[in-house]
This record gives C-alpha cells, structure tokens and sequence, in this order.
C-alpha cells in the first residue's frame, strides 16, 4: 500500500508561528521529493491539542485514509499523550504516529526566523523517514496487583499493614528477626503515663495476627525484587531453612527500622563491659525486671550521671529524639531509685514543642542537675567535660548512661540495592524529596517508612507509615488497568553470546540469563524500554522495539541531508 | 607482577626450581608429563607442529605419550590461546580439568573472555611462561627454520629482534600474569628454570610435586625481568609516540587505514571479539542505500562501500577496554596495517581513563559494567593531553 504521511505543524498561538515560518515549510514539504512514493499532506493549526485541533486530526486521519502521522508541535512532555490518544480514537495505530518538537527546539531558542525554519523544517524531514519506518505496536493493558509487601515488622511496619489491611488490602509482611513489634517492645520499661509506645506496639502485633488480610513470614528476608508499581516479584528467603517462596505485590513499604550506636566506637568514650555504662535501652530493661536497676557488683547507684549525644561528632546529625528519651529516663530513674542524684551532661535541648517543654519542667522541678557542656568523655564511669564556659573538668559517678545515635540497620544498604533506592548521606534511605514527597523513593511503587528513613520517635514513625499507605491506596486501585510498555527489548537469540552485558546495566531486573542456550533473555512484562541494553550491546542481538537503529539512522540521516 | 612478589608469596606459596639440564622447554614438558601423571588434571592443552610444519595448531590431549611432540615455547601464535579456552569452556565448566600451558597475553585474553561470559575458569588450570615474543606469520610461513633459530636466539635473550612483531616489542607483560603456575627462565643460567605457583590451585598441584624449593633463583630472575620490562617499555613510548603522530585526527586515521580491503580479518583473529556475528557485518549496521545517495549529493561523493573507518573505530570503541595488545589483528591484516600499534595506543588510553588493566584476575568487574559517581574526572585533562601529544610542535 502507498503511504500516506499527514504531517500537521501546530502555531502553539504565537509560540511556534512567530519564529517559524510555517508556510514557507508547508511549501517546501509539499515539493520535497525525497521520499519516492510516499504521498504528504501538510497543514497547519493554530492549537492542535485543543478540544477542536484534536477533532480535526481525527477527521483528517478518517478522511484523508492517512497511513502515518508527524505533528511539529512542541515537546513530547506535554502532548505526545494526547496525539496518542487521536490516534487511539481512529484506526491508527499510535506506534505509526511521531510528534516532532519544533518549539523548544526551534521558535523557542533561535531569535532568527530562518534559521530556526530551516532546522524546524529538517527535524520534520527527519520525522517524516522515521516515521515510515516505525511499526504498528499493540498495548496489552494487565490488571494492577493491589496487594502490598511491607519490609520490618516494627511499629511502622505493622501500623502500614494495618492501614491497609482495614481497606481490604493483602499485606505481607517480611521480618528478619523471630518477633513482631520491633525496638518499640524494648521500650517498656521507659514507657509512662497514658501514651505507652511499648503497650501500642504490643497491641498492634496482636491486631496483625488476627488479621485474616496479613500474612506474617518471621525469620525471613528478601532476597530479590523484580518489576515496577503495579507488578512487582519478590523471592523471600528463610532464615531458618533457606527456603524460598515467591510472592507478586503492586507496591513495597521498606521499614527496616534502625540501631544504636555503640559510643565505644567513638575515641572519647573508654569503658568495658564491667564498667556501670548503659544506654536508654539498657536501662529500659532493667525498669522492666524484678531487680530494678542495680550495679554490676550489687548495690544501688547513689549517683548516676546522664551523658548526651553520643556519636554526634562521629555521626555529624543530631538524632533528634535521645533529649527526650533521657529526660523521661532521668525521671524513671528518680522514681525507681529513691534519693539518687542525677547529673544531666547536655549540650543543646532538643525536644518536640508539647509534651518537651513539660518533661523539660518536670526534669527540673525534679531536682536533676542540668549541666551544659561543650563536649564530654568517659573512662569508665568517670565523666570529663568541657563547660560552655571553657572550665575543664571530671567527675566520678556510680552508673553512667549514655545517649548513642540512632544509626540505620545493618540490613539498610543491602534493601535499598534490591530496591533500587538511594541511601542519604547518612545511610538512612533517602525520600524522594525531603519536603514534597518524603513517604515516597525514586522507585515508583516503593515508599518508605519509619526509622529506617532517620531517626524517629514511635509516633513520628506511625505517622509515616500511615502516609505511605495512604499514598498506595491512592495509587494502586482495584480493579484499575496498567497498560506495560510495549517499546520493549528484545533479543535476537541467533545473535545474542550471553555476555552478560545487557544483566550488568538493566536497572529494573527485566534480563536474566539462560545458561544452557549461553544467552540472555528479555522478560517484557517487567522492561520499560529505557534503551540501557540496546547501547550495551556490541553484536546488535538487542532491539528496542519502536527505537530501533534503522529508525534513529533513517531520521539522522534525513534531518541531516 | 614483579613488584607484588611478597604478596603473591602469601597467596600462593613459595617458588620452585627445576635444575638444568632438559633446558626450559624440556623441562616444561616433564612437570606437565608429572602433572596428568599425578592425577591433577584430565588434559593438557599445547600447541603442536602442524604437518605441514609452518604453523602450530592447539591440541587437547590426556594421552602422556603425545607430549614429546608438543612445542611449549611455539614461533608463532596462529590461533589466540583465549580462542582456544572458549571453545572449550563457552557454555559452562568444563567437563574436564585441563591444564593449559599459553603465553602471559592468551591468558590475559582468557582473563578477559571470563569476564564476558565467554571461558569459564573454574575447571581450567592456566600456566604461562616468560615470553620472548612471537615471529610474523608472514615470515614464518615464507621460511620456517630460519624463523624458528631467530626465535630459539629471542628465547635464550629474552628480547624480541628482528622479525618479531611489533605488538611483542612493545609488550611490558611478557612475564608473570594472573595464571595458577608460571615457568620463570629469563636471566637464570644454564637452562635453569623456577616454577612458580600463582593461585592456592597452582600451589595445590605443585605441592605434590616433590619440586626443589627454588627461592634462590628469585633475583636473578627479577632482575632480569625488570631489565627488559624497561627495554621494552622504551620501545612501546617510541612506537606510542609514532602512533599518535600517525593516526592523530581523522585524516590521521584514514591515511592509517586507507588501504584496508574491509575483509575483517583483524575482527576475526581478535580474541576479545566474542560477538556470534559482528554488529558491523549485520544487517543493522549497514547504511541504507537511500541515505548513501543522499550523502552523495550533498558531499558531492562517497567512497563506496562506506564505513571503512568506521568499523575500526567502533571496534575500538566496542573491545578496547579489553584489549590486551596481543597483535593478533596486524598479523591476520592482508595488507600490513598497523592495526595492533593504533589498537594498543588506544586500549592503554581508554583502560586509563577507568583505571582499569585489561587481563587481570576475572574476580575485577569490567569498567562498562559498573557506574561510580566520579569515574570520568579527568577525562577533560585526558584528551587534552593526548592532544598536545598528537601535536607536538603547537
């Protein structure tokens, strides 16, 4: 059959119409004989994408019986979704379509009119031979997964799935240890008044096991991750007897939680096991036990000095929650243990607006001694500080606690490679945008929660977790189609050598290997087209459908002419 | 790998020696013999005569009694020995443990084809030896037995001369390369030679050898090797520094390659081209007639069929990360190109610029394969010094 090129040059108003000189083009076009049998229709618009300009595309392609369509337009940013969907309303199959940006490209960036016709006119031409080397592409929309894969059974973890799970969703959650509830259970004996993070996390462990939308897999990891927002592949991997299992989600929660600095790291704190130095944590268990809080050898501590921001220096961040952690410790500690002296070593206060300036009161009113320094050290259960003032000094007490950081899990940097995701320059997961998206990751389909994105309290990391779900249920709706990409690779077994190449730069997964063909394969459900194993490839056994080297050489070569 | 000698001591134990008197190529032979013998390898892969006695061919063989036939040390290096590794450990592992005996570049080949999928080491016990150099193809096959007593002279000197190809006097890793055994005999008198173990595997071998420990003979040896590592690398900034004149800008590259007859040779006999089929001999890469035409009228003529500089050039871009400057193209180019000087050139160059050396252990990842934020700094400062290089006189 003898094509049949439409090619409709959009005014944009004055935006293309005012440097270039459309006419002069429609002209040149029509007596351009470059293109053998090839017949060309050439018009222009004033907005091709409005309601009317897209009408008239519709009736024309009707009409006129166009084989092939190229709109000078403007980006394909903005509208190559719409002439898409002209073409999608008619017979024409939108993969026989090309829209040509002939305004950033041209009227936008070249003051002379010429100039700016002649290069418009040859990005057309180049569109044109391209064009006409393009085939028809077919969209095979799939139904969306509406399940979800939550990473950590923390609190943030549980409170995610739980979100979730009450709008009917399937939730699997993936714990690395032998429990749910995470570091909020070691907080017990920490925890006071009517919010107990402990009592919280302790009854949300119970919600999830009753819930018929969760499932549970304890001592397990992951072990890959393959796909997109929508369709993801997960392979579990047991802990316990190495056993895999596969699950399919359409997005994924990673909150892997975090740990605690160990201040003996740090040079300025010396103390052993045998020396009376505890963290937070420590000491929560100690409340929560039948002994209370005792000395190694025995007795009771009559003075037990504070010692904040262990690690910051190291670390360089503040991790923002331990003041408050210390300060409630700090009134514990007075409770459980009458007439004891307590030394706060601070630095700076920080502490959340409400309840921090109450425990700040409550601290004071209590009868701790606040001293402010500059920086501090331990030698066992001595500590030696610097004041504000610049007075050095030391001071011996019977029981020491410190306030480490909090730091990501071991795990963090190993989930963030299986998940394609940044770490920040702290090691945390980084958000997407800090202020505009701060539940979400570059990976479309994976948010995150938690501590596992910096250091939180219990609240903050609910918080979170509820806000990543919320953004799933808004993204991933029932019954809602996702159309895959259909500019897909391929790869020409004939040709292929198995190198490997194309596997080492595939950044979503979608290329594994055959071993015993010796070549590598393309899984099309999961490839996006990026194009990344098409320019790894030295044989020409890798194709991008729709971007293949005839049609970019053909569109070179005549924009070049 | 002489500077890293503690080093490799620690990981793969100490050297040994093998007393004069069968001479290096001899003795070679025996500890081979004794390895099948000892059961610690199913087959050897050597090269042989060829009946027709001007070239040698690549035989796997477990049979000892073939032994005495094989040449250890060959003239010439028809076939690249990486080929030869592939076609025998393309798919997966060998079935067999074979041992191969192969100059320090074919192994760096191996190294590389390892790296792409293409040989798999895991059954292969590979083992190199002081190279000397390999004579021109051309010249071998015009007189064999004058080309073998040059090269019986180059073995004994341990200095490439007269018609050893370029690509050898110019080659600084003609010694120790990452093998599991090498066979050290440059500089030890009398037809001494050390065997020295380069991986645990190769020490695992040798050790049930009952060899005399050799580290005695270590610093003659060493510091003969750096002798003519120096020699050698003299030649290689003297044949860089011609290369660069001669090939600098495209009318550079096209006098270099204006007499190439596009026959691929270069392609064929290279063994880090894995390609099935070559992207410059598919059908993809061909350029539309239409566009030839159009090329014409607007330069007012093309050179037909197009694309000569092309195909080297994006050879180039395509293998020399891996290249490891073993000369194979030029011996294979029907019309005496160069083509290994400005391949070589070019390979130090790109290797350079991702602070990679092609052949090293196949544990490294390939530079292609791997993003790091700040892998290109200095590339800038690179091409301009390869410019004022090219141009000396501005």
């Amino acid at each position: 059959m003898r094509a049949k090129v439409g090619v409709y040059i959009c005014e944009c108003g004055p935006n293309i119409a005012e440097k270039v000189d459309i006419d002069g083009i429609i002209a040149g076009l029509s007596e351009f004989d470059g293109f053998g049998e090839t017949e060309l229709v050439v018009k222009k618009y004033g907005f091709l994408c409005s309601k009317s300009g897209r009408e008239f595309l519709e009736e024309e392609i009707r009409n006129l019986g166009l084989t092939h369509l190229v709109i000078g337009a403007c980006s394909p940013r903005d509208h190559d979704s719409t002439f898409k969907g002209v073409c999608g309303r008619t017979d024409l199959n939108p993969y026989l379509y090309r829209i040509i940006n002939i305004r950033e490209h041209c009227s936008w960036v070249i003051d002379d009119v010429e100039k700016a016709t002649e290069k418009a006119e040859s990005y057309l031409r180049g569109g044109i031979a391209r064009v006409l080397r393009q085939s028809e592409l077919f969209e095979n929309p799939i139904d969306v997964n509406p399940d979800v894969l939550v990473i950590g059974g923390g609190v943030a973890g549980m409170q995610a799935a739980l979100s979730l799970a009450a709008e009917d969703r399937r939730v699997s959650i993936v714990e690395r240890s032998d429990r749910l509830g995470g570091r909020a259970l070691e907080l017990s004996g920490l925890s006071s008044g009517t919010f107990r993070g402990s009592d919280i996390a302790a009854g949300q462990v119970e919600s999830v096991m009753g819930n018929p939308y969760i499932d549970v897999f304890l001592n397990t990891g992951v072990s890959s991750v393959i796909g997109f927002l929508g369709n993801f592949v997960i392979e579990l991997l047991s802990d316990e007897d190495g056993a895999t299992t596969e699950i399919s989600s359409g997005a994924i929660i990673a909150a892997t939680g975090c740990a605690v600095y160990d201040p003996s790291l740090s040079g300025s704190y010396n103390y052993s096991d045998r020396d009376d130095v505890y963290n937070p944590l420590e000491i929560s268990r100690m409340l929560s036990s039948e002994g209370g809080v005792a000395l190694r050898s025995g007795g009771r501590p009559e003075n037990i000095a504070l010692v904040h921001c262990a690690g910051r220096d190291e670390l360089n961040y503040c991790s923002g929650i331990c003041c408050g952690v210390m300060m409630k410790t700090a009134l514990l500690l007075k409770e459980s243990i009458p007439g004891v002296d307590i030394t706060e070593f601070y630095r700076d206060i920080c502490v959340p607006p409400h309840e921090g300036r109450q425990l700040y009161e409550s601290v004071l009113e209590a009868g701790v001694d606040l001293v402010r320094v500059e920086s501090a050290g331990l030698s066992g259960t001595t500590v030696s500080f610097r004041e504000k003032s610049g007075v050095e000094d030391q001071r011996s007490f019977d029981m020491v606690v410190t306030a480490p950081a909090l730091i990501p899990s071991p795990d963090t940097a190993d989930i963030a490679l299986l998940l394609g995701i940044p770490l920040d320059d702290t090691g945390f997961f980084q958000e997407a945008h800090r202020m505009t998206d701060p539940s979400g990751t570059t990976t479309d389909g994976v948010f995150i929660a938690g501590t596992s994105q910096g250091p939180r309290g219990i609240l903050d990391s609910m918080r979170f977790a509820r806000a990543s779900a919320g953004l799933i249920l808004t993204r991933l709706i029932i019954g809602e189609k996702l159309v895959p990409e259909v500019a897909v690779s391929e790869i020409l077994e004939a040709y292929c050598t198995g190198c490997g190449n194309c596997l080492e730069v595939c950044v979503y997964g979608a290329i594994y290997s055959d071993g015993s063909k010796g070549v590598s394969v393309v899984n099309e459900a999961i490839c996006r087209g990026c194009g990344n194993c098409f320019g790894s490839c030295p044989s020409g056994a890798l194709r991008t459908k729709h971007f293949t080297n005839t049609q970019l050489y053909r569109e070179v070569d005549e924009a070049l002419r | 790998m002489i500077s890293g000698e503690e080093e490799r001591m620690d990981a793969a134990g100490i050297p040994y020696m093998i007393r004069p008197g069968k001479g290096p190529e001899g003795s070679v032979l025996d500890l081979l013999g004794q390895l099948i013998g000892s059961g610690g390898a199913d087959a050897l892969l050597l090269p042989f005569r060829v009946p027709s006695g001007d070239s040698f061919a690549w035989i796997m063989f477990s049979d000892v009694s073939l032994l005495k036939d094989a040449v250890p040390f060959p003239a010439t290096m028809p076939v690249q020995g990486g080929r030869a590794l592939r076609s025998l450990t393309r798919k997966e592992k060998g079935k067999l443990r074979i041992i191969a005996l192969m100059r320090p570049c074919e192994i760096r080949a191996g190294m590389e084809l390892s790296k792409l999928g293409q040989v798999n080491t895991e059954n292969l016990i590979l083992a190199s030896y002081d190279c000397p150099g390999a004579v021109k193809l051309e010249d071998y096959v015009a007189d064999p037995v004058s080309c073998d007593s040059a090269h019986s002279e180059m073995r004994s000197r341990g200095e490439p001369s007269g018609n050893a190809r370029s690509a050898c006097s110019t080659c600084v890793d003609f010694s120790m390369v990452d093998a599991d055994i090498h066979f050290g005999y440059f500089g030890i008198k009398d037809g001494g030679m050390l065997v020295l173990p380069g991986s645990p595997a190769g020490r695992a071998l040798l050790e049930g050898l009952n060899l005399e420990e050799g580290r005695g003979l270590l610093p003659q040896w060493e510091a003969e090797i750096s002798r003519l590592a120096e020699r050698r690398a003299a030649t290689r900034e003297e044949t860089f520094r011609e290369t660069a004149e001669r090939i600098s800008g495209f009318d550079g590259m096209l006098a270099t390659f204006s007499n190439c007859i596009g026959c691929h040779n270069c392609q064929s006999a290279c063994p880090i081209c894995y390609c099935r089929l070559c992207y410059f001999d598919s059908e993809v890469s061909r350029t539309d007639p239409e566009a030839l035409i159009t090329a014409a009228e607007k330069r007012g003529g093309i050179s037909i069929p197009p694309d000569r500089i092309m195909f080297h050039t994006g050879r180039l871009a395509h293998m020399s990360l891996s290249c490891v400057s073993c000369g194979q193209c030029s011996d294979a180019c029907p019309v005496s190109i160069p083509v290994a000087d400005v391949f070589s050139f070019v390979a130090e160059r790109t290797q350079r610029a991702f602070d990679y050396k092609s052949g090293r252990s196949d544990g490294e990842a390939l530079p292609l394969r791997r993003f790091l934020k700040n892998e290109l700094d200095g590339v800038h400062e690179m091409v301009k010094d390869a410019e004022s290089e090219a141009s000396p006189n501005e």
